[in-house]
């Protein structure tokens, strides 16, 4: 498939996995080091600008809680969210589209129904909704966005197990008695993983997305903890004056997801060889 | 072709069947009623008055007599009334419809009208530097949240008189050049991301086909670049980017409504928004399914193109089911 | 070189920041020449939209606001917050069971009809048939007979005293209604007329809400306004932004951030008063161990106010006790009452006592909505961690704010509750054993005695002594902790003269307005 030299060689590609590792990093760092304690509050020091004096790098929030540090934890539930969802997400998804495209008949047309409804909804919408059910708690949020990704994850490998359940090879191993599990996993499970990497680092992406739009409606992750949703959230307030509450949340979104982008992007011109020559 | 829609046409029936149970069920499992909403925290009731408006706010049958109920009235056109403040609920939601399409359409102008001419000008411009600038560019539209680009936006340009909404929005028909001056930045926070995503299909499929044997031959026979990019590639390498409008047309939609929020708009988003929060569930299920019905249409619409386009597709699609 | 950060990111929102400087000079005036007295159009933002027209039937506060400007009530109160006459010029208490009112001759509803003693037999009735649901019901239940003495006089009689009747009648929900519209619309919920000095013109929901002056108001040349638009914009910050940019004239603001930015703005005229609603932390005292008073009082000694102000209300709120601080002369000084300041090592010792030396853990219910309080939350949260309880915040949404609440699903909650300027009003339906509002599940007998002793007394001397009492006991019992009074805060533009701002937020005042442009 893809070594890792031409990996490096893909810059797209390269800078997504930069920018994702350097998330991790500071993700893992917040766990034993960070600039200050994200929730202590201080009366004395309300929306006080960045500045090195003070050593609030990007200022304080409306309880004179350091940004900073609270972009850095930020980092780690967005991470936990954005992994969890799409594992969440995916793993049922994948298995249900490969159980209907394998299997198909009755059992597909089941499945696709069900698909079909969930995608009649604006995901933010059904997001929305689900979140309300549920309760506004972080691990919801997951449980949540997972249930967005349902179907699209159901689809893509239901297409894609269709795509090559015809296939020559398939139809070879089914001809000298591989069994069905066998076949599955030995033959139609890496064919469609293409596809499938490449639908998991947009779901990365979207997933951080989406966290922070449901935290910015308010059903989101549970104060004080710190998630960029609801810093953004809390910031609408007070942006006109005191703009660092909006902007470095923002950022961070930002470039999280731009790495998301990025490395889906720079895998989708490795992995497939359609679009070799055009990129 | 015509039975291909029928087709296409029945089989919204089950799915929008479907939209309905689960909109009808999800509303009502979220904490809280319609009742306790109109309470208040500060009101208070007699066990008398309590039984009395159960029954007013439709909460003394099992929920699946009234969702039949719902079902019943519905499909003769009767989307009930408002639990909050006692309206019809099919006129309010109409009322709001136009503005969210309005929002969605010039938010799809903007990114085709953004995202084309750039597509074009790097496909013009193939080289490694304009292409990492073009992707990266491209990938940094997809990655800005619209509710922050939108308050941003707000922020930037809350002193130009009349480019803000702040609650003063005008209907179209009463002043269509202010109505579309106060929807200019709303529609451009949601088209952006389009915008990227045109942009890179445009360029992809332009260098697709600028590499194409008539291509080259039309530049052999001595027309000019600029002829043979109008004329020629544009048309074809058009196609395949039109689908991707389609499919992503529906995601404006679902942009409108946290939009709407942001720049105070009266659309469909802030009613369903407004409605969820006040548990008014004739008001929710009707938006809800309005917004669903809509988004399938739509979707529809570009399956219908791209089977227009590709008639391979039809014969796959009739294959497999 | 110390403030390097903001110049990164003056650079991020560089594009943004420069643009409006370029294009200030092209921006048109948009305010009208100058009409010399009275007349004109007034352009108010408020953050939410009305629910519902009927002024007996909505619970919305900001569907009173409206409908305060339509309808009148018997009394009313001042912007002192004290009854005066409204529909009634007049009024006797013969003694503490009857009342007689004297209405003003010649009001009229906005169809043409005059009002009269029937149409206040009417409304009260109707106020107090258990099948209209109105809130106001629970004001003024105690009136067990309406007598109709001629067109001008009404007398009520009492089945019990009650010294809070008034102030009850002063509720919106005690607006005078005209019976044959009731009769024609089923409710009022989507058609109005009253007697009040404005005309319902035009509603859009979500977007505006249109108000026209009507010419024949009681209170002659009042009001001087033609026309009130009520624009309805949920972002605080768009709404201070409006006015700021004069697409409104004036606009109320509940964030203390923003009206401290506000006050920097010399164009702008900010006004504030002290108000009634109370700011509660409030324990459900059947959830263990909030059933034992000394973890209360540990709770309540560890809280302090000062720093709650501050940061959730940025500075804009005054300490209050059971009674709001703005009540003037019902209301204790803070000094009188226990637990005024925080005492951490006293009330480490009191948890010891009651057996969590260790402290343990339990969950605040907020809401992001000002209501809601999440902001306090997070101080409290903070604060208390102080003397080692682990408090979880629940943040919810607003509809399951209100379903826990109803439900009394909570450990404890932040309120924000309505207060009154007559302590029956408030205290009784909130403390009392059966209190309508008493989500605490509070009950304590001595507390019930003297709240009943209270509302049956009708001079302020008889009633003064009880209610200092119970704002000392009601503090040490602890149902909730009286956290603030938020001061109530309009912000106008110059020219909106003769408005003034009321504790209860009531919008009354408008009828007094000019604009001087």
């Amino acid at each position: 498939m893809m070594s890792l030299d031409r990996f490096r060689k893909n810059y797209i590609a390269l800078a997504g996995a930069i920018i994702i590792l350097f998330y991790v990093l500071v993700a893992l760092l917040s766990l034993v080091w960070l600039p200050q304690d994200p929730l202590a509050m201080n009366s004395a020091e309300i929306l006080k600008g960045p500045s090195f004096a003070t050593g609030h790098l990007m200022g304080t929030d409306e309880f004179g809680r350091d940004i900073f540090s609270r972009v850095i934890v930020g980092s780690r539930i967005s991470e936990i969210i954005a992994v969890g969802a799409t594992g969440l997400g995916g793993a049922i998804g994948i298995f249900m589209g490969i159980w209907a495209g394998y299997l198909g008949g009755r059992w597909d047309n089941v499945i696709m129904r069900v698909t079909d409804v969930l995608f009649s909804f604006p995901t933010l919408l059904l997001a929305l909704f689900i979140m309300a059910v549920l309760g506004e708690k972080t691990f919801n949020i997951v449980v949540a966005i997972g249930i967005v990704y349902i179907p699209q994850f159901a689809r893509l490998s239901r297409a894609s197990i269709l795509a090559i359940r015809s296939s020559d090879y398939v139809r070879a191993a089914r001809s000298i008695g591989g069994s069905r599990s066998y076949i599955l996993f030995r033959h139609l499970l890496p064919n469609i993983l293409v596809p499938i990497i490449v639908q998991i680092s947009l779901s990365l992406s979207v997933a951080v997305l989406l966290e922070s739009a449901l935290s910015f409606l308010g059903l989101g992750v549970q104060p004080p903890a710190p998630s960029w949703g609801n810093m953004l959230s809390a910031a609408r307030k007070y942006m006109t004056f005191a703009p660092w509450t909006a902007v470095f949340p923002g950022l961070a979104i930002v470039v999280l997801v731009l790495g998301f982008n990025l490395l889906g992007d720079g895998l989708r011109d490795l992995l497939d060889p359609r679009l070799k020559n055009v990129a | 072709m015509g039975r291909y829609i029928a087709k296409r046409l029945l089989s919204l029936i089950p799915v929008l069947l479907g939209v309905s149970i689960l909109v009808f069920f999800l509303v009502r499992l979220i904490p809280g009623t319609a009742l306790e909403m109109y309470m208040g925290t500060q009101v208070e009731a007699t066990p008398q008055q309590m039984i009395e408006l159960k029954r007013v706010f439709g909460e003394d049958k099992p929920i699946p007599i009234l969702y039949l109920d719902w079902l019943s009235r519905i499909v003769r056109g009767d989307f009930g009334y408002s639990l909050r403040t006692g309206r019809p609920v099919l006129p309010d939601v109409l009322g709001r419809l136009p503005l969210t399409l309005e929002i969605t359409l010039i938010a799809l102008i903007l990114s085709l009208v953004i995202g084309l001419p750039l597509g074009i000008f790097a496909a013009l411009r193939n080289g490694p530097v304009s292409d990492a600038v073009i992707r990266v560019t491209g990938l940094l539209g997809l990655s800005l949240p619209q509710f922050w680009l939108a308050a941003l936006l707000v922020l930037a340009f809350s002193n130009f008189q009349g480019w803000i909404p702040m609650g003063d929005f005008v209907p179209f028909l009463r002043n269509p050049f202010q109505n579309l001056k106060m929807l200019f930045f709303p529609s451009l926070a949601i088209g952006v991301g389009l915008a990227a995503v045109i942009m890179r299909y445009t360029r992809n499929s332009m260098l697709e086909v600028l590499q194409m044997d008539y291509i080259r031959t039309a530049r052999a026979k001595g027309l000019s670049r600029k002829s043979v990019v109008v004329r020629h590639a544009l048309r074809n390498a058009i196609l395949p980017v039109v689908t991707i409008v389609g499919f992503n047309t529906g995601y404006l939609v679902g942009g409108a409504i946290v939009i709407e929020e942001v720049f105070a708009l009266p659309g469909m988003g802030r009613l369903a928004l407004n409605a969820i929060q006040q548990r008014d569930y004739p008001l929710l299920q009707a938006i809800v399914l309005l917004i669903a019905l809509l988004f399938v249409l739509i979707n529809l619409l570009t399956d219908i193109l791209y089977a227009v386009i590709d008639p391979r597709i039809r014969l796959h699609e009739g294959s497999d089911t | 070189m110390k403030q390097i950060a903001p110049r990164i990111m003056a650079l991020v929102v560089l594009t943004f920041a420069l643009a409006p400087g370029l294009f200030a000079s092209g921006q048109t005036e948009t305010t009208a020449p100058a009409a010399a007295t009275g007349g004109g159009t007034l352009t108010i933002g408020v953050d939410q939209e009305a629910v519902g027209l009927d002024p007996n039937i909505v619970t919305a506060f900001s569907s009173f606001t409206r409908l305060d400007l339509m309808y009148n009530r018997l009394v009313k109160l001042d912007d002192k917050l004290q009854i005066v006459p409204d529909l009634a010029e007049s009024w006797e208490v013969p003694n503490n069971l009857t009342y007689i009112f004297h209405l003003r001759h010649g009001v009229k509803f906005h169809s043409g009809r005059e009002l009269t003693a029937d149409d206040v037999k009417y409304s009260l009735e109707r106020i107090l048939d258990a099948k209209t649901h109105s809130p106001g019901r629970s004001y003024i239940d105690v009136i067990k007979q309406i007598d109709v003495v001629d067109p001008y006089t009404v007398k009520l009689t009492l089945s019990s005293p009650l010294a809070s009747l008034l102030a009850g009648l002063s509720s919106t929900n005690c607006a005078i209604v005209p019976k044959e519209d009731v009769e024609k619309y089923g409710n009022l919920q989507r058609n109005e007329d009253g007697t009040g000095p404005f005309k319902l013109a035009d509603w859009v929901p979500d977007n505006s809400m249109t108000l026209v002056k009507n010419p024949d108001y009681f209170e002659a040349g009042k009001p001087y306004l033609d026309k009130i638009i009520f624009r309805v914009i949920p972002e605080q910050t768009s709404l201070l932004a409006g006015v700021k940019a004069g697409t409104l004239d004036m606009a109320t603001l509940s964030d203390g951030s923003l009206i401290l930015q506000a006050k920097k703005d010399s164009s702008l005229n900010v006004m504030t008063t002290p108000g009634i609603n109370i700011r509660t932390f409030s324990f459900n005292t059947t959830h263990k161990p909030f059933d034992d008073v000394r973890v209360r009082d540990a709770v309540a000694m560890a809280i302090d106010r000062s720093e709650i102000i501050a940061t959730a209300e940025m500075g804009l709120a005054q300490p209050t006790g059971p009674v709001p601080s703005s009540a003037g002369q019902w209301a204790l000084p803070m000094s009188q009452l226990p637990f005024s300041t925080p005492d951490l090592a006293k009330a480490k010792d009191l948890l010891a006592q009651a057996g969590y030396p260790d402290g343990f853990s339990f969950n605040i219910v907020a809401s992001p909505t000002y209501e809601g309080g999440l902001a306090v939350a997070q101080v409290i949260q903070n604060e208390l961690k102080k003397i080692g309880l682990k408090p979880e915040i629940q943040s919810v949404e607003w509809g399951t704010y209100i379903d826990r609440w109803v439900k009394r699903d909570f450990d404890t909650m932040v309120e924000l509750r309505g207060g009154s300027p007559e302590p029956d009003r408030f205290l009784y339906r909130t403390f009392y054993s059966t209190g309508g509002v008493n989500n605490f599940m509070f009950k304590d007998k001595e507390v019930d005695a003297l709240l009943d002793q209270g509302r049956q007394l009708t001079t302020f001397a008889e009633r003064k002594p009880i209610y200092d009492k119970l704002q000392v006991l009601l503090t040490q019992k602890a149902p909730a902790v009286f956290l603030y009074t938020p001061e109530q805060t309009e912000i106008l533009k110059p020219y909106v003269k003769g408005f003034k701002v009321m504790g209860n937020g009531s919008l009354l005042f408008l009828e007094e307005t000019k604009l001087a442009k």
